[in-house]
């Protein structure tokens, strides 16, 4: 009988999910023995040539990392849809937007101005921007085009299953693909994670959610044993999903979410919002303005990894072409 | 021309793609690397907290 055939593929990405997968160590040679990769650019040459003449569904099992923001992406995505028996969207900038997502906070035309004009390490005398075509002496070359927008996977295709984590562990990887070998998948649509909170899991001493005010890092030394947000120091432990094993708490940096909204939250940024302004003591305006001041950058912290899976999407643009 | 496309490069961390011009007598005319991504980093970071960009620019590489 053939081997399952197996694909990994990156789109708007950094390759430390393709790094995670790598990261399995021993694990790696289990999985080339049990199927055939029949596309990774990170490790292998298989080109996109190769995946066009596949017949479609042959690919077993592909596990999609990075977001949706060009038009070579979309292509991708759309290509290893139909290639492909199941899908996965591996990682948070494939399941929520992750930190590529940030770009929704701001414009493809603000982008393309600061990186190819405005940034002062650049030398650019005739402003040039990137174009789609673009004619040279021996012929004609082309780039994708830039969406306005930051997608996650499932924004531009179905999707299986769903592994979140910037990266995801390498032993929920492991897991997963025992899961895999052995049949026993979870129903399709699911999160492959825990069903609590990272804020449920962290093994922090917490007493009482009672907040006076927040603070940056700098201003306080924290007890390394307590909860963090009871500290004052913002925490989205308890607007995310756990399964991660704390790694970030571990580290003594509070968690910001790379797991996304926990079971049954639609948004992970309202619900953050929601745990902060329940835990912070007092409520009148005064009250209401000193947290405001003490909250940096809500939207960047509550929606850092997932503000393209929430209900705000995106910042609002006055004309926006295409996506 | 005759073009040869390399599409992706792999083995490498990031997206690109080499184009190679033929002339007539199959030798190389000209070359071609382009890089089709991007993601905005020197934009999206702006208006973020100065002690947040140390756990937020990692993610430009993970290799």
């Amino acid at each position: 009988m053939a081997k399952p055939k197996l694909a990994l593929y990156w789109a708007a990405a950094c390759g430390g999910c393709d790094v995670a997968v790598l990261d399995t160590n021993e694990k790696i040679l289990e999985i080339a023995a049990f199927g055939d990769i029949v596309f990774w650019p990170i490790a292998l040459d298989f080109k996109y040539h190769h995946v066009r003449a596949m017949e479609d569904k042959s690919i077993d099992l592909c596990l999609f990392n990075g977001a949706i923001r060009s038009t070579e992406q979309e292509e991708i995505a759309k290509l290893l849809r139909a290639k492909s028996k199941v899908l996965v969207a591996f990682g948070a900038c494939a399941c929520f937007g992750g930190i590529p997502g940030l770009a929704n906070f701001t414009t493809r035309e603000e982008i393309l101005q600061r990186v190819y004009k405005e940034a002062p390490s650049n030398s650019n005398p005739e402003g040039t921007l990137p174009q789609v075509k673009t004619k040279v002496p021996e012929g004609e070359l082309d780039l994708p085009d830039l969406f306005e927008s930051v997608q996650t996977l499932e924004q531009v295709v179905p999707v299986e299953y769903f592994i979140p984590g910037c990266p995801p562990p390498s032993d929920l990887i492991v897991k997963v693909v025992d899961l895999y070998v052995t049949g026993k998948m979870p129903p399709v649509g699911s999160i492959v994670a825990s069903d609590k909170t990272c804020c449920d899991e962290c093994d922090r001493v917490k007493e009482e959610k009672k907040v006076a005010r927040f603070y940056r890092p700098h201003e306080i030394t924290t007890d390394p044993k307590k909860c963090l947000l009871e500290q004052g120091i913002i925490c989205c432990g308890p607007a995310t999903r756990g399964g991660c094993g704390m790694r970030c708490i571990k580290a003594n940096m509070p968690c910001r979410g790379c797991f996304g909204p926990p079971a049954g939250v639609a948004d992970q940024g309202a619900k953050m919002l929601s745990a902060i302004a329940s835990i912070y003591q007092g409520d009148t305006p005064e009250a209401v303005n000193k947290m405001l001041d003490e909250v940096v950058d809500p939207a960047g912290t509550f929606y850092r990894f997932g503000l393209p899976d929430s209900m705000l999407k995106r910042k609002k643009v006055a004309k926006v072409q295409g996506k | 021309m005759a073009k040869i496309s390399i599409d992706p490069i792999t083995r490498l961390e990031g997206h690109g793609k080499i184009e190679i011009f033929l002339n007539d007598e199959g030798e190389v005319a000209n070359t071609y690397l382009q890089i089709p991504e991007l993601r905005g980093f020197e934009k999206f970071c702006e208006g973020r907290p100065v002690e947040e960009l140390p756990r937020i620019v990692p993610r430009i590489c993970g290799v």
